[in-house]
């Protein structure tokens, strides 16, 4: 028996940054909506100051024996099974767990191809659209979550039309060190801006500045994120009925090639068929190209708006790596929990002379998740007297300064479903198959070497390098696996995020990024999600 | 703390206990053994009644359906990684020394740990040796944070993992006794999970003397 629920204007697949803020949007608007969304509806009562539990027990991130994916380095070899680029699977997705660091893309990224000409073995691609037509949308994002950070004090960014909602948040004292060593080396620092409210903000109090905040939900409900900020304005508009533990299996067709409705699975296993005039997938890049490619039919025997074969391919991860210093006065670096932060976009913008293609974002940050249970050096041992001794001098005397690694998108490395592994619900998983790019290498290679620079001018001692070697996933960001473009042929959706082929199908989250630039993505995803859901609504009466 | 639910015999738990000690040592500071470590793990593979702490620490969650299932499965699976590798350790340790593992004086303990540590999967070892950077006996990556793969760690990894674990995760997991390894280390941490959930827990002390950035004591901007 299938389940007929109430058509409604939107259907949003996933309840995560980009379908929260689309919602929010949506419903302020008029529009009915409901939001499917796989994992659970939590509160702030269920999340606390426990390592053990958000890191290492899949408290927060998905349980890989539930929810698999495979990865590897060639189309050659066998996948093995590997939690390969997580995200929270709950309502507020990536927002529940972030550290919220939420710098703007700058004008170049939206057209790096033209900057930086053609790359070989890259698909590097102009967006169809520029910073100044995003700028409206991150201006109306950094206000809705009261973003703390400091205008122009990046000298790399892109115009904006006001400042941010709050001052920056209160100086750490690994930000402390971070700005003393880019000033000694003449290179630019800003306070990161960031997803938490260094006052009160908009009838919310101050974000509470703990120790566990990257990695952990947040008790307070004090940090902005999609959960506490976008859900509540949707539900408040009573036009938002999120359905939590809702899995969507399918989006079926109707006569004329549209998406009729979304089949899904609640927790208690019924299926129901949600029908609605539009559709919004916001499941994140890989959950997203994954469910277009389940989504088979006479007319896209490949996958859902998947005629060109561009679903889940030029998906990009970026990498986290870092350099790590000590010092002889303490540094604390969990301290808000070793991400509230100083950052310089000095390397960020592309330079011919480097001899590689773009930059990346630098800052300051912690070494432990608060604690060292989860974190270790290269060359260090791993127990005994020794590691003991490492653990007492490193935890409060040592940080990392870390870059955010721009990979190059490239055809052949994609998202598709495993042909072996299922999930425990009978589904094919995500398979990544990945290759860095040497452009991916030798940018990371740059780049710790200045974040070992910027620690060597602080007075860091015993700088130890550690050079991003391969793309992991570590980042949890996420991007490129249905690349929007003008061109039907070379993208899958068009300036709007509408996918080229089904009329009523929108992507909201970053699998329309072309590139996934050298920044944080997820200011620009709400940023993009606000942009389309404003499109949608505008353009209702059109179609 | 009071532990009530325990897997180990008295010999596999001796075993555990004294290896934790060798793993994380006690000297000037206190180690594994007086941090308890070894009822940390004890606990952790009694079942699935202590997986998570309710995060105001009242309690523990009761786990159902799909994720008590994969739970029991992670438990079982430690389970008899800690059996046979026990039973491995006692046998290389009665070849080597004609003595079981407990019965040996610590220079000859970390010489059978040592021992164990590398003889993984012929995987483990390629990765060990090709992968510059590793976590403290957790998932062969070269990231600086990662999500923690168990599944994947043979005996020896897992022992490790779990004392970091028993040492320094919050004390209701029935380890770091009385915050002894957050002392060691120098965490002046919350006094309990429930100062965290309440909001209570604020780590502005260790912030800069200084709170504003370098560069901005001129306000935040006015064009607001």
């Amino acid at each position: 028996m299938t389940g007929k629920p109430d058509r409604v204007d939107a259907v949003i697949i996933g309840a995560g940054a980009s379908g929260a803020a689309a919602a929010k949007v949506l419903t302020e608007r008029g529009l009915r909506v409901v939001a499917l969304e796989k994992g659970p509806w939590r509160t702030k009562e269920s999340f606390g100051g426990d390592e053990l539990a958000n890191v290492n027990r899949y408290n927060l991130w998905p349980d890989p024996i539930l929810n698999p994916r495979t990865s590897r380095t060639s189309p050659e070899v066998a996948a093995e099974v590997d939690p390969f680029c997580p995200v929270p699977q709950m309502v507020g997705g990536g927002t529940v767990h972030w550290q919220g660091w939420l710098p703007r893309f700058t004008p170049n990224d939206f057209r790096l191809r033209t900057v930086a000409g053609d790359l070989a073995g890259t698909t590097l691609a102009d967006w169809p659209i520029t910073y100044e037509e995003l700028e409206p949308y991150y201006d109306a994002v950094e206000w809705a979550f009261g973003v703390s950070g400091q205008a122009g004090a990046n000298h790399f960014e892109g115009p904006r039309r006001r400042g941010y909602p709050c001052p920056p948040m209160p100086q750490s004292r690994y930000a402390e060190k971070f700005h003393d060593g880019c000033a000694k080396l003449g290179w630019n620092s800003f306070p990161t801006p960031q997803a938490a409210l260094s006052q009160p903000f908009n009838g919310r109090p101050a974000t509470v500045v703990s120790a566990f905040a990257q990695q952990h939900g947040d008790p307070t409900g004090t940090r902005s994120s999609a959960l506490n900020v976008f859900i509540p304005d949707a539900v408040a508009t009573g036009r938002y009925e999120l359905r939590p533990e809702s899995y969507v299996r399918e989006l079926v067709l109707d006569d004329r090639g549209r998406i009729k409705a979304a089949v899904y699975e609640d927790a208690a296993g019924v299926m129901f068929e949600q029908e609605a005039d539009v559709f919004l997938l916001a499941c994140g890049a890989v959950e997203t190209a994954r469910l277009m490619l389940m989504s088979t039919s006479a007319r896209f025997p490949g996958g859902l708006a998947n005629g060109n074969d561009l679903v889940g391919r030029n998906v990009t991860f970026h990498e986290y790596s870092a350099s790590v210093a000590t010092f002889d006065d303490p540094i604390y670096a969990w301290a808000g929990g070793g991400y509230v932060s100083a950052s310089s976009f000095q390397f960020y913008e592309h330079d011919a002379s480097r001899g590689f293609v773009s930059g990346g974002h630098i800052a300051a940050a912690g070494v432990g998740i608060p604690l060292p249970i989860n974190w270790g050096l290269p060359g260090k041992p791993t127990w005994g007297v020794e590691a003991k001794q490492v653990d007492r001098d490193y935890f409060n005397h040592s940080m990392a300064v870390a870059m955010v690694l721009h990979d190059m998108p490239q055809h052949d490395n994609r998202v598709d479903l495993d042909d072996t592994v299922v999930d425990a619900w009978g589904l094919p998983v995500a398979r990544i198959t990945l290759i860095p790019h040497e452009n991916d290498l030798a940018q990371g290679r740059f780049l710790v070497d200045r974040c070992g620079e910027i620690l060597e001018a602080a007075g860091g001692k015993d700088v130890t390098k550690v050079y991003a070697e391969k793309v992991t996933g570590n980042c949890s960001h996420q991007h490129g696996t249905a690349r929007m473009g003008d061109d039907p042929d070379t993208s899958v959706t068009d300036r709007h995020c509408r996918t080229h082929e089904v009329d009523n199908l929108f992507i909201v989250d970053g699998s329309p990024f072309p590139t996934a630039t050298g920044a944080n993505p997820t200011l620009t995803i709400m940023a993009n999600a606000w942009r389309v859901a404003e499109f949608i609504v505008t353009s209702k009466g059109n179609r | 703390m009071n532990i009530h639910a325990t897997f180990f015999d008295n010999h596999q738990r001796a075993t555990v206990e004294a290896a934790m000690a060798r793993i994380i040592p006690s000297d000037d500071t206190p180690g594994a053994r007086e941090a308890r470590t070894v009822d940390f793990v004890d606990r952790y593979l009694s079942g699935i009644d202590y997986i998570y702490a309710l995060p105001d620490g009242s309690g523990f969650e009761q786990l159902e359906g799909r994720r008590a299932a994969a739970w029991q499965q992670r438990v079982d699976l430690a389970r008899s990684k800690y059996v046979a590798g026990i039973a491995e350790l006692d046998r290389l340790c009665l070849e080597q020394h004609r003595a079981q593992f407990v019965h040996l004086d610590e220079h000859e303990q970390d010489e059978m740990l040592r021992r164990i540590e590398r003889a993984g999967t012929p995987e483990a070892e390629r990765a060990w040796r090709d992968t510059p950077a590793i976590a403290y006996g957790g998932p062969v990556e070269p990231a600086l944070q990662q999500t923690n793969a168990e599944a994947d760690m043979d005996f020896f990894n897992l022992l490790v993992t779990h004392t970091r674990q028993g040492f320094l995760a919050d004390p209701i997991y029935g380890g770091n006794r009385d915050q002894l390894g957050w002392q060691v280390i120098g965490f002046p941490g919350p006094a309990s999970l429930a100062e965290v959930h309440a909001g209570r827990y604020n780590t502005l002390d260790f912030f800069a003397d200084n709170r504003v950035h370098r560069g901005q004591e001129d306000n935040h901007d006015r064009q607001a």
